[in-house]
Formats: C-alpha cells, structure tokens, sequence
C-alpha cells in the first residue's frame, strides 16, 4: 500500500511538474522541435537564449516553454539554455541555466557473415548504450541465430538511435564428392 | 487693521521661538501598506487645528512623497472653515515672492492680500491618491505633509514662524518581488 501510494505521487508530480532534466541535458546531433519549460507564472514573461552547438529557438520565445532544433556537431555545450523570467512590473529572476550534451552515434561495420560464424562483438561509440535487431545477443551478434539475410542493427543511446546493416551470406553448397 | 492690532498683541504674548502651531493631525491609507509596484493609494488627511503664533496665518498644505511614488492626484481639497476670502489651489510648485519654493500640494490664494494664508484655524480635511511606481528596486515610499504659515512663505513677518515639523503618514518600501524560476526541463 505505501509503494502504491508512493508511486501515485511520483505519477502526479510528473505530471504536474514534468521531468526533471539532469544537467547536462543530452540531445541527439540534429534533433528538431525539442521542448524545454520552466515552470509557468502566468503574469511573468520568459527571455529564452541557446548558443551553441547550433542550436536556434523554433517556437515559444517570451512563454515558458519552446522548442529548439540543434545542429550537427556533438560536444558538451555549457550555459546552451538560459531562460531569464520576468515578473508582471518587468524585474528580472536570476537566470537559470542548463548544458547540452549533443550525441553523435556510430556503429562499427561488421560482417558479412557466413551461417555457421561465430558472434561478433558489436560496437558503438560512445560506449554505454544498447544493440537490438535479429540476431542480437547482449552485445553480440550471432550469424546462426540471424540466418541468412540482411539485418538492419540498432544502437541506442540516451533517446539516440544508429544502425548498421549486417549480412549473413548463404555458405557455399559442396556436392557429393566425386571418383573420377 | 485687524492684523496690527494682533501684532501688537501677538509680539507681547505670543512670540515663542520653534513654536508649533498644528495639532491634531490624522490620516487614513487605503488600502493599508506595504505596498507593491502599481498599487494606488488614496491618503486621507487632516489636521484638525491651526493656531498660529504671531498671527501667522496657515498658507499651504505640501506633500512630501518618496521617489517610489508617482501619479499625485488630488482628490479633495481642503476646506476653510470661517476663514478669509480666497480658495485652496492646488499646484504642484510654486515659488513665492520671497523665494520660497512649494509644492506639491494645496496653496491659500488669500483674495484680499496674495502673500497671506487664510485665517481659519481648521479642522482642514484634503484627500489625494498616489501610485506606486513600476520598479524592481525598494524605492522609499515615504509620505509626509508639511503645513507652512504665511511666515515661512514670506507673505506676513511678525517674528518667528511656526516651523511645524513634517506629519509622517507612511514610512516603507516598494515590496519588490522577484521571481524564482524553476530548473530547465525537457520533455
């Protein structure tokens, strides 16, 4: 009954309040329309500011919520976000502040494979995250399990995703042997 | 005539340096301090006798006002019960003939002699409202009024003059608030 209760409140904080995003926030290289607020006063008026990592404010400039497009280059971006609100006589909070932490997946290339190889360690830069797709075992790929084909891979990281392709090529087919 | 004979009187008897010649002063704030940025103010006041020594004659009502107020407006002027012929003005500065700055507030424009008050001796009632400006700092909100005799203003000299201290009727600070923001989120 306490867990239950427990887990009621969280559930409505989270709904009430939203997440709470730990600094830094880490966004996808080139990710669009992402959302970030502050919890709203309705007579104050909110000054938004990105720099960095090519980031520009799409929608909501003076709420206190908008939404942001980042650019390409990863990196660690501090002071990215700042929001500065204002009260209804205009005088100004202390800025707030949050760094973005731009992620750039990659995979390395593997295969092809043969039906009977054995499995081949996947992986992804930077470490941390997780693989899926057929054939995928933890952080393996198994030819045998897969079977022939071609396998579209997946790695994930922090909300981010990257693919490889992978084949497992048919063996070659040996006849009966011959006595000439 | 009236005034020789009273100063011949006024000078045996009545000479008394830094008298004070108010009393009975009262004020209502509404609504009650502190107060905010954009807050209105309206100050009742009133100072229920003026008996001036040296037949000093009471002349002007000032408002003495903070830097955190604006927008002075009068609202009723006072009365002038059995006094001489002339009318309240309000003025938000005024420089008498002898040089003595006023204002804002309400000056006696005396018909019969324009450097002398009136001669009432009160209950003289006024009302003005006050607005509290839009600052993000605690600007003073102070509110003072000062009575000045037609001694001070230099209209009638016949010894000392009443030298009444300002009334307080506020003393405080813009309540400035400023605004907590919570942390960043991201959905």
């Amino acid at each position: 009954m306490k867990k239950l209760l427990t887990a009621l409140f969280v559930l409505i904080g989270l709904t009430t309040y939203g997440q709470t995003t730990i600094n830094p926030d880490t966004v996808c290289v080139n990710s669009v329309g992402e959302q970030y607020f502050v919890t709203n006063t309705a007579t104050s008026t909110y000054q938004w500011n990105v720099t960095g990592g090519g980031g520009a404010i799409q929608t909501g400039q003076g709420t206190n919520s908008i939404t942001v497009d980042w650019g390409g280059v990863s990196g660690l971006y501090p002071n990215a976000i700042e929001v500065i609100e204002s009260n209804a006589s205009g005088c100004p909070g202390t800025p707030v502040l949050l760094d973005v932490y731009i992620l750039d997946l990659s995979g390395s290339a593997i295969g092809p494979f043969c039906p009977g190889d054995p499995s081949s360690t996947l992986s992804g830069t930077p470490t941390g995250g997780t693989w899926s797709g057929t054939g995928v075992v933890g952080n393996d790929f198994d030819p045998s399990i897969a079977g022939v084909g071609n396998y579209v891979l997946t790695y994930t990281l922090a909300g981010c995703q990257t693919t490889i392709n992978v084949t497992v090529n048919n063996g070659p087919v040996t006849g009966p042997i011959q006595h000439y | 005539m009236k005034k020789i004979i009273l100063v011949i009187l006024s000078t045996l008897i009545f000479s008394t340096a830094y008298s004070q010649c108010v009393s009975n002063q009262s004020f209502t704030l509404t609504p009650n301090g502190p107060y905010q940025p954009g807050d209105i103010v309206t100050v009742d006041y009133t100072l229920g006798a003026f008996n001036g020594i040296n037949i000093n004659w009471i002349h002007a009502f000032q408002i003495n006002l903070g830097v955190g107020w604006t927008n002075l407006t009068p609202i009723t002027a006072p009365g002038n019960p059995i006094g001489s012929t002339g009318n309240w003005l309000w003025d938000l500065q005024n420089t008498y003939a002898g040089g003595f700055n006023f204002g804002p507030g309400w000056r006696f424009v005396n018909s019969g002699n324009a450097g002398w008050g009136t001669s009432s001796t009160g209950p003289f009632t006024m009302s003005f409202q006050v607005t509290v400006t839009q600052t993000c700092t605690a600007d003073d909100l102070s509110i003072s009024m000062e009575v000045f005799d037609d001694c001070i203003t230099g209209g009638w000299s016949n010894g000392t003059c009443c030298n009444d201290p300002a009334y307080v009727i506020y003393n405080g600070n813009v309540q400035v608030t400023i605004p907590l923001t919570s942390n960043i989120n991201h959905y």
